[in-house]
């Protein structure tokens, strides 16, 4: 809308559209350094809109926002890796295996590789954190376009003509980005680049869960032939999350592929779910007996649009309004995630706007270094520019089984480290070389993680063997204190090591493509001897955290 | 009054959406992608063109309006604290 009639219904310095995973953590930052802001979510609740079975990996979690690090956001279970099923004939039973991406013990379960989360759960805690902050929430309200002044963004209309002004908008509405192509800055999607997530929850018993998925994912994968996955060649079959009492099955697929026709996804994607759930083996014969639907529902996610040059540099800002997460395409394509993207750029968003408003200038010009530093974050680039899921296409195409499996493991097994290991490698040292310290908090954030997660969906284990607050074995106390002594001693040295490691970052992936053929087969090896050696360790290092005072892992 | 369906459970609809999703039948082919698409059964195709026949059981999902050929569809967000909602996301 241009050059409105100013009537100031509400003023403040930062509006951000969208109270979800990115929203909030942006809003949260902006009012702690002080500025006025306000957060406007169209559901009536926090989080009744967002869609998706999810783990939000651990990457987020360590380098993403303090207060979610330092925190105990609610958590349905920790991940320790993924098993993949990959199905050759479904009717003989014809099913490989690869189960390489796991945390070996005695790490697992307690240092996970994610977290599986309901999203209204875990927005609704992170929004509760905004508003001790001082962000103002509005529900039930729908932003329906933005105030424009000569050309720059100073605020948004809300669907009763309501004008909010704001030195700056942070746009988080999600996926179809409805706000930016209003305001110009963006354009629709085309339909290769969104997938439909038709995602089903199902009620299932604690110790079952326990006892048939423990930590581990299972995602299957199959020929279209097979009709486990749907048939535009995407080899997309389905995942599932073990969460605390229900499990998490999604099937996706892309609207379109390759410019071809639209698919009858309707159709297809409920005779698969129909055929997954009576002829896939594990599931019909260790879960089906003991699940309940709970729930079905379905969203559009734009997964895609990193891997097109075009649409990946399409603005992510522009005169008073910055993009982040899926809202500026920044979703995962590997893992059809976009949660640490979201933090990421949050952060990276809420620094700006602080900055930009500090110097009186939120144009166009100023805000670009907002797109300079989500170019530069290695997270961020890497996440929304993998491969493999979309290469199965090709895989599937040629029907080349070498080329399916290599995609599935350097997708979601131990291959990722030959493409991953770069970006892993200089955010961790960076995080590093700024406060060697840090280290202490990554650790306790995942035992206290452990020991929130456990006390919340386990209070009657607990209870009933008496055990809760009786330490015995490893006192864990008398190791974090001298953690903490080993990092303070040794900083000086940690921060010069991180410091001359940084730059030789980029080399990690090259290396672990050199050696990978050597090493993986000898790690894998030895990780079956490791983890029956180290399981009593690992039993133990669970009964120390979920048996400590929880405020030994606070910082 | 608030709505569910037996085949999606644990979903609701809240009423007063307003008509967030339109079709422009003079833009419209009758290609039927959006009937395709859709999870909710929201469309059919009547006469060559597409009409929608309900907006209860939308998830706002989008896939209709990405699919469209024509850009017959326009797709908009429904009112505040209307149309779909869930516990379980």
């Amino acid at each position: 809308m241009e050059n409105i009639e100013k009537k100031i219904e509400m003023e403040c310095d930062v509006v951000v559209v969208g109270a979800g995973f990115g929203g909030a953590a942006a809003a949260k930052k902006c009012a702690d350094a002080g500025l006025k802001t306000i957060m406007i979510e169209r559901s009536e609740k926090v989080g009744e809109k967002i869609i998706s079975g999810l783990t939000i990996p651990f990457h987020g979690f360590l380098f993403g926002p303090d207060f979610i690090r330092d925190g105990n956001p609610p958590i349905e279970r920790p991940v320790d890796g993924i098993i993949n099923y990959i199905i050759k004939d479904i009717e003989k039973n014809d099913i490989d295996i690869d189960d390489s991406l796991r945390v070996p013990k005695p790490f697992s379960p307690i240092f996970s590789v994610g977290y599986n989360a309901f999203c209204k759960a875990f927005c609704e805690w992170e929004v509760q954190q905004a508003i001790e902050s001082g962000v103002e929430l509005r529900t039930k309200t729908t932003v329906v376009d933005v105030i424009r002044d000569n050309g720059h963004i100073r605020g948004v209309i809300t669907e009763n003509n309501e004008q909010i002004w704001s030195k700056i908008v942070i746009n988080a509405e999600g996926s179809h980005g409805l706000l930016a192509i209003k305001a110009g800055v963006r354009e629709k999607y085309p339909p290769d680049t969104i997938s439909l997530a038709d995602v089903y929850v199902y009620d299932m018993d604690k110790k079952d869960i326990d006892r048939i998925f423990g930590f581990s994912l299972k995602f299957c994968w199959g020929w279209d032939e097979q009709k486990i996955a749907p048939p535009l060649g995407h080899g997309n079959g389905l995942m599932v999350w073990p969460y605390s009492d229900s499990l998490h099955l999604m099937q996706d697929q892309c609207l379109r592929k390759d410019d071809g026709p639209v698919y009858n996804l309707a159709g297809a994607l409920r005779g698969y779910h129909e055929k997954i759930t009576t002829n896939l083996p594990w599931w019909r014969d260790e879960i089906a007996p003991k699940v309940r639907l709970r729930a079905r529902m379905w969203d559009g996610f734009e997964i895609f649009v990193g891997l097109d040059k075009r649409l990946r540099n399409m603005p992510n800002f522009t005169d008073g309004m910055l993009l982040i997460g899926d809202a500026a395409g920044l979703e995962n394509t590997e893992l059809c995630d976009g949660v640490p993207t979201a933090w990421f750029s949050a952060e990276i968003a809420a620094d700006v706007a602080i900055e930009a408003i500090s110097h009186n200038d939120t144009s166009a010009s100023f805000l670009k270094r907002y797109d300079d530093r989500i170019k530069a974050h290695p997270i961020i680039q890497w996440a929304i520019t993998s491969t493999n899921r979309y290469n199965l296409r090709y895989a599937q195409k040629e029907h080349d089984e070498k080329k399916l499996k290599k995609y599935i493991h350097d997708g979601w097994g131990l291959g990722f480290c030959k493409h991953g290991s770069s970006a892993l490698m200089k955010i961790t040292l960076s995080f590093i070389k700024k406060d060697p310290k840090v280290i202490g908090k990554w650790i306790r954030m995942y035992l206290r993680y452990y020991y929130h997660w456990h006390h919340r969906h386990y209070e009657n284990i607990q209870a009933s063997d008496g055990t809760q607050k009786k330490q015995k074995g490893i006192k864990l106390k008398s190791y974090l204190r001298l953690m903490d002594w080993l990092l303070w001693i040794t900083s000086p040295l940690i921060r010069l090591l991180a410091g001359l490691l940084e730059p030789l970052s980029g080399a990690a992936n090259p290396v672990m493509k050199l050696i990978f053929p050597i090493i993986a087969p000898m790690y894998l090896w030895f990780i079956k001897k490791w983890d029956m050696a180290f399981d009593p360790l690992s039993k133990q290092l669970v009964q120390a955290v979920v048996t400590s005072d929880p405020s030994i892992f606070d910082v | 009054m608030i709505k569910s369906f037996e085949d999606i459970p644990g979903v609701e609809w809240v009423p007063g959406t307003g008509e967030f999703i339109k079709v422009n039948s003079d833009l419209c082919s009758g290609c039927g992608n959006c009937v395709k698409v859709c999870l909710g059964s929201c469309y059919i195709v009547k006469g060559k063109k597409a009409v929608i026949q309900t907006l209860e059981r939308c998830m706002e999902c989008g896939a209709c309006w990405y699919v469209c050929e024509n850009e017959a569809i326009s797709f908009s967000w429904p009112n505040g604290g209307t149309g779909f909602k869930t516990q379980w996301g």
